[in-house]
């Protein structure tokens, strides 16, 4: 192939590629603004317990003993799955799915309850604070 | 628009990208008439200014699938429309039509499956349309057949089941916490009925000899399985997964040992000493990939045109010899990074990560196909690789996957409509006791 053949094919390989990195700063880019549109539906909020605090980046949230549980309690009075956090419209829910000591909220035994800020949730002898978010 | 500034570069650039392309068709490429070429750079760059227009009109966090989708159909139009000289006859016509269907099929995928509690509670129509699916081919197929003929078009309805099991695996991903107890055995019978229909849509394509495509259909089902070792009180342990792995093996053994003749001699077939035989395909597919080199020989200047199923079976090779082995690395690649956009927006429901799963699970396994088929270092199959090879049914059903996959990145997070039931649940303990 001639030398000017071959410029023009490289230039336009070099154009393609070209258009894919800049797919791939925009998703970057676009993946900023999601993380913001996220706090908007989650309503910002978090849980926290004495020592540490868990965003709540989906919209399940199993908490449990279990390793694979988002929110891992390892204490022996919390179920290996142990309740189950949902956002619709910026409301969180909390389920019970089956614990053994059950799921407490402001001190009242629920089996599923929608979350205010600045409650508190206790699951065996863990007592988890559901708040805004605060950024470190 | 989340962010307008990724919106206008993102568009722009796939539009440059096109651009280039027919750049070298106009400089390299094979074309005797000036005015075919002109049409198709109409099409292509009319076809992306639509596009940008329309999703203008959709609001959604991240439009970059959307511009990998435009960016690799357009591209396939321009090599579809410029194997063996460019040409705009009805072939291409055809496939610029289900580029277009493939886009709109993207939309409904787009808008069934973003909220996926809507989805979750019509399950039963998924189960439906599957059953609808293999009714069809049992009745208009038949034996040794995959296709409908319409006289003006051929439909290809086990394509079709591929979404319909994509979504069976990702709705049934919530039931998992619905055990039932069955002779001692804690059972989901979601799970029985899913392991069911896979099975009885694998014996279908069997029965049809389309067995290329079970792949695809075990590869979806096999991600939605090992999902399920992330979600809640599934508990799947080790031996199961262990059971399940040994199944496997052995039904792939069975499956090898009783195949028909024709199957075991493509399994160990040599395709250089059966040049003009079975091995024709994948023999001038591989001296095609060769005589391409990096930047090919030029549009429209090759040879494997010449031969039968260029544009879907051995696609990877005609776009490797005419527009050389760097372009066709890089559709790989455009195809690669769709599947691998939920790395960067990760699914936020068990439902979205299973979908996602399935989806780049049957995109990269029916890729896979066919390139290494091609290359000769797997049995070849005729699978067509999504959005490159022609074919409409492939294309619609790939475009409708993709649609999917844009919804798990833009959900919504809607009420569930049971006023009654929540309102209950919003009661005291006591009351909840009293009401039960």
């Amino acid at each position: 192939m001639d030398t000017d053949k071959l410029l023009l094919c490289a230039i336009s390989a070099a154009a393609l590629d070209l258009c894919i990195l800049v797919l791939i700063i925009a998703s970057y880019c676009e993946k900023r603004s999601d993380k913001k549109r996220w706090r908007s539906v989650s309503a910002d909020m978090e849980i926290a317990d004495a020592n540490r605090s868990f965003p709540l980046s989906c919209d399940e949230i199993l908490i449990g003993r279990h390793a694979s549980a988002d929110i891992r309690l390892a204490d022996l009075s919390v179920s290996r799955y142990h309740a189950m956090l949902t956002v619709a419209d910026g409301v969180w829910t909390i389920t019970d799915i089956g614990s053994k000591s059950g799921v407490y909220v402001n001190g009242s035994l629920v089996r599923e309850r929608r979350l205010h800020e600045n409650d508190v949730i206790t699951l065996g002898s863990k007592r988890l604070l559901f708040r805004k978010r605060r950024d470190k | 628009m989340s962010n307008p500034v990724s919106f206008i570069f993102s568009g722009l650039f796939v539009i440059l990208a096109h651009g280039a392309m027919l750049m070298n068709i106009f400089f390299n490429g094979n074309y005797k008439n000036t005015g075919d070429l002109a049409l198709l750079a109409a099409v292509v760059i009319g076809l992306d200014i639509l596009f940008y227009i329309i999703m203008l009109f959709w609001k959604q966090n991240t439009y970059t699938v959307d511009f990998m989708l435009i960016l690799i159909l357009n591209m396939s139009t321009i090599f579809q429309a410029s194997f063996g000289g460019v040409h705009m006859d009805k072939d291409v016509i055809k496939h610029i039509i289900t580029c277009i269907a493939a886009i709109a099929a993207s939309r409904l995928g787009f808008w069934l499956v973003r909220d996926y509690r809507r989805i979750q509670n019509r399950r039963a129509y998924i189960w439906a349309g599957i059953g609808f699916l293999m009714l069809v081919i049992l009745v208009c197929c038949g034996r040794r057949s995959i296709w409908i003929d319409l006289g003006f078009i051929t439909i290809q309805p086990s394509e079709f089941i591929k979404p319909l099991l994509v979504l069976a695996c990702a709705t049934s991903i919530n039931e998992q916490q619905h055990k039932h107890k069955f002779l001692s055995f804690n059972i989901v019978w979601e799970n029985v009925i899913l392991f069911g229909v896979v099975a009885a849509v694998c014996l279908f394509q069997w029965w049809c000899r389309d067995l290329g495509s079970i792949p695809t259909f075990a590869a979806i089902y096999a991600s939605g399985f090992l999902l399920r070792i992330c979600y809640p009180k599934t508990k799947f342990s080790k031996k199961t997964l262990i059971a399940a792995i040994s199944a496997v093996v052995l039904i792939c053994g069975v499956g090898i040992y009783f195949a028909p003749d024709y199957v075991r001699a493509r399994l160990f077939v040599d395709v250089w000493s059966d040049t003009n035989g079975d091995g024709y395909q994948q023999s001038q597919a591989l001296i095609g990939i060769a005589n391409g080199g990096w930047f090919g020989k030029g549009p429209g200047f090759g040879f494997l045109h010449n031969v039968f199923a260029h544009e879907n079976d051995i696609v990877f090779a005609t776009i490797s010899e005419e527009w050389g082995l760097l372009y066709a690395l890089m559709m790989t690649v455009v195809l690669l990074f769709i599947c691998s956009s939920p790395l960067i927006f990760p699914p936020r429901s068990y439902f979205h990560g299973t979908m996602c799963a399935g989806i780049c699970a049957a995109i990269t396994v029916q890729m896979a196909l066919n390139i290494f088929g091609s290359c000769n270092l797997i049995p070849f199959t005729g699978v067509t690789i999504p959005f490159i090879s022609a074919g409409g049914s492939s294309m619609v059903t790939s475009g409708l996957m993709v649609g999917m996959l844009i919804a798990a990145q833009n959900p919504v997070f809607t009420k569930v409509k049971k006023k009654k039931k929540q309102g209950n649940s919003l009661l005291s303990p006591l009351k909840q006791r009293r009401s039960a």
